[in-house]
């Protein structure tokens, strides 16, 4: 057993800039959000301009660490220019590539600094001696924040039920709490982009901002963003639908989550709300008022005003909602409705 | 006095003399309480600060079920989306209707609604008389179902205890009244997890998406003997439990067990002959020896079928909804007249539902009971009754009445 005693130098700060630490050393500068637009912080606001670029461009944030000042502070005006453009895109684009190049990073550093930085972030983690685990295991992890880093992993062997797992504990090998800590990293500067409202910036900013924005459009407009078309076409629905479909049109009964599922995909493909209400006329407990209001609901016309997804396949198999998956379903299908779209596409 | 009367009495006797005070709900102050009354009227958003301001509810509006909320609120009044959601504990439910049983067929009834048919055992996809796809069932708490929803609340506390870590005094164990048990984790660690979160635990916990595939087939040609990837150098967790599952099965395996598996017949044979070399392998090493005539899929559909047997059955909306009202514990159960009751861990092998949750003692009630199966209540047993006037215990006959197969009456 290790705890961290390690102390950060100031090339870790550079290179891992969203530390504690890092934020603690920007802060003894005592800067203004007005300082950046002067002639002596050029060099920090075009290092934080290059930082977003490569973000959207690349995906990938490279270092540059002969400068560790500037490399420093520009993370912090990176992240306001990033949340200046106030776009999704940008913002989430930006947050994994920082992640990315986080874990380039991580991988090759010793034990003691992955368990500093993964205290840093309050994680309950510990190394592991060579009697405890087998050979590649170096650290365990306790569950909690393993999980609330792998559960937007989609590969299989991340899933919890396949790790070793004890007392509390999951055991990882030294590169993978490198890819869980760039996971934490993730969302840690996906949560400080989402700030409601921004402060009043300086013109130079705002205009930074634009061109970044200018960027993307030109980058993403290649890739072609698809609408589901408004007809509702029943031959490309996913196999949980159709049996869901034809189980509510015949009245039989249908646990609650497969309505939910049933309902919102409906609702999203652009059912309208009249025949939805409809479909579900021939069940045994059928109550008008209540399924408009619940198909209302869900259709974001009532209450939080939010129209709902359906669940992603992952959470219909958990909840034995999905069947008979056919080879598309099979062929990197996450999502009932990326499955519609698809087929849709291809029915074409 | 009619039936819906002598229930209603019957509960708010309860809540007025026996509901306890002691009952435990931490942070009651932060929870959302949930009412069904008699009258078919659902009650939501209530709030408490005490367990002596919930016992005044209860013995004053008599309500048929009460519930609260898994989740803490800074305001529990508030409607859902201004509640303001701090945390939630961690929930179980183990209902016997997950968990298919050899006594279904005697005890469980289902109704077309269509034309009225009644056929027993699991309900069909459509009526076999009139082909009308209504259905409706009514189940019935039987001694075996409750026994295997209990082994399944067993396994269940092995994982959360062996594999999550979690201690005897962050775990409450409940009957639920009626067909199963409910679990409840209540800990600082849990509380935040969210919905995607909770899923990967029932997925942990169900073995769903368990890798039981074995290693590739040339490797056997060379080493011949192979490690089954998901057992080897772990001795916890899953690994754990393949490793005992197979050994349990191995050791009384019949032939017929083998078969039902859908193994050919050869492969049966080497098996059944040679499962003593088998299972010493898998004890010495957790390596199992390559045998002429069993292939490697043979192999991967046994572990599959040990990952079923392992796997704790749970009902996996319950879990992964972190809004979800729960039974409130010591409260009574509309469907049995029984206590939500609180089991001991240390002790649930002797936890006997039909005795320990048993909420009226005394008096003695007559019924014309329509039709029902042997059942129990403490140490009497009593029918199986069909069409008949007796005069029963009162747990026994508010059972029956609440399952909806006898009426109150006057006269025997």
């Amino acid at each position: 057993m290790q705890t961290a005693t390690i102390k950060f130098t100031k090339n870790d700060l550079a290179k891992y800039p969203f530390l504690k630490e890092a934020a603690d050393y920007v802060k003894t500068l005592e800067l203004k959000i007005e300082d950046l637009a002067s002639p002596e912080f050029s060099q920090i606001l075009e290092r934080a301009k290059e930082r977003v670029e490569e973000a959207i461009l690349y995906t990938i944030v490279s270092r540059k660490l002969q400068n560790e000042e500037v490399e420093i502070l520009s993370f912090p005006t990176a992240t306001m220019l990033a949340a200046a453009t106030e776009n999704s895109f940008i913002k989430r684009r930006y947050a994994l590539a920082e992640a990315k190049q986080t874990y380039n990073d991580l991988k090759f550093e010793p034990r003691a600094k992955i368990l500093a930085i993964a205290e840093n972030f309050q994680w309950k983690i510990l190394t592991v001696n060579a009697e405890e685990a087998a050979a590649p295991y170096e650290f365990k992890l306790h569950f909690t924040n393993y999980l609330k880093n792998t559960t937007s992993l989609r590969e299989r062997k991340w899933k919890l039920v396949n790790r070793p797992l004890t007392h509390g504990n999951v055991y990882l090998t030294k590169n993978e709490t490198a890819r869980l800590l760039s996971e934490e990293v993730r969302r840690h500067i996906e949560k400080r982009l989402e700030i409601k409202e921004l402060p009043k910036l300086p013109q130079k900013i705002t205009e930074t901002a634009e061109t970044l924005k200018s960027l993307t459009i030109e980058k993403i407009g290649k890739a072609e963003i698809e609408g589901i078309p408004k007809t509702v076409n029943k031959e490309a629905f996913p196999p949980c639908i159709t049996a869901l479909y034809e189980a509510a049109s015949k009245g039989r009964h249908i646990s609650h989550i497969a309505r939910f599922t049933l309902t919102t995909f409906l609702v999203n493909i652009g059912m309208p709300t009249e025949n939805i209400v409809d479909l579900f006329r021939a069940s045994s407990d059928f109550n008008e008022r209540l399924t408009r209001y619940q198909v209302e609901h869900i259709a974001g016309e009532r209450g939080s005003r939010t129209r709902y997804k359906p669940p992603k396949c992952q959470t219909l198999q958990t909840h034995g909602v999905c069947t008979n998956p056919d080879t598309q379903c099979k062929e990197k299908t996450h999502h009932p409705l990326v499955y519609y779209r698809k087929r849709i596409r291809d029915l074409k | 006095m009619s039936s819906l009367t002598f229930t209603h009495e019957m509960f708010r006797k309860y809540y007025a003399e026996d509901f306890p005070l002691n009952t435990s709900v931490p942070f009651i102050e932060k929870r959302e309480f949930g009412f069904a009354l008699f009258e078919n009227q659902m009650v939501r958003h209530k709030s408490f600060r005490s367990i002596e301001e919930v016992k005044f509810f209860l013995q004053s509006f008599v309500p048929c079920d009460v519930y609260f909320s898994c989740a803490y609120y800074e305001n529990p009044t508030a409607e859902m989306e201004r509640k303001n959601w701090l945390g939630a504990d961690l929930i179980f439910d183990i209902d016997a209707d997950h968990i298919p049983t050899p006594c279904e067929r005697i005890h469980d009834r289902w109704v077309c609604g269509n034309c009225g048919f009644v056929g027993r055992g699991v309900m069909p996809e459509r009526c076999p008389l009139c082909s009308g796809e209504k259905l409706s069932a009514e189940t019935w708490p039987c001694e075996v179902c409750l026994e295997a929803a209990k082994i399944e609340a067993i396994k269940l506390l092995d994982v959360l205890q062996d594999d999550f870590g979690f201690s005897k005094s962050e775990l409450r164990v409940f009957f639920s009244g009626h067909r199963g048990y409910h679990v409840h984790v209540e800990c600082e660690a849990v509380k935040a997890l969210d919905s995607m979160a909770r899923k990967e635990i029932v997925d942990y916990v169900s073995g769903l998406g368990l890798e039981t595939s074995l290693p590739h087939v040339k490797e056997r040609s060379f080493k011949k003997r192979f490690p089954l990837e998901t057992v080897k150098s772990f001795s916890f967790g899953w690994s754990r439990r393949l490793t005992d599952g197979l050994q349990t099965f191995l050791s009384s395996v019949k032939e017929d067990d083998l078969r039902k598996l859908g193994f050919r017949k050869d492969a049966v044979n080497v098996i059944m002959q040679r499962k003593d070399g088998i299972l010493r392998d898998l004890y010495n090493s957790g390596m199992v020896h390559t045998v002429r005539g069993v292939g490697l899929k043979t192999w991967e559909k046994l572990v599959k079928h040990i990952a079923t047997l392992q796997s704790v059955k749970i009902d996996t909306v319950v879990t992964t909804d972190v809004h979800r009202l729960i039974r409130m514990p010591e409260t009574l159960n509309s469907k049995t007249g029984f206590k939500k009751a609180d089991v001991q861990i240390s002790a649930i092998d002797d936890f006997d539902p039909f005795r320990d949750a048993i909420a009226f003692r005394k008096g003695m009630v007559k019924v014309r009971v329509l039709d029902v199966p042997k059942f129990r209540i403490g140490d009497e047993t009593f029918g199986p009754y069909r069409d008949r006037k007796v005069e029963l215990p009162t747990a026994a006959a508010l059972l029956l009445v609440c399952k909806g197969r006898a009426e109150v009456v006057e006269n025997v």
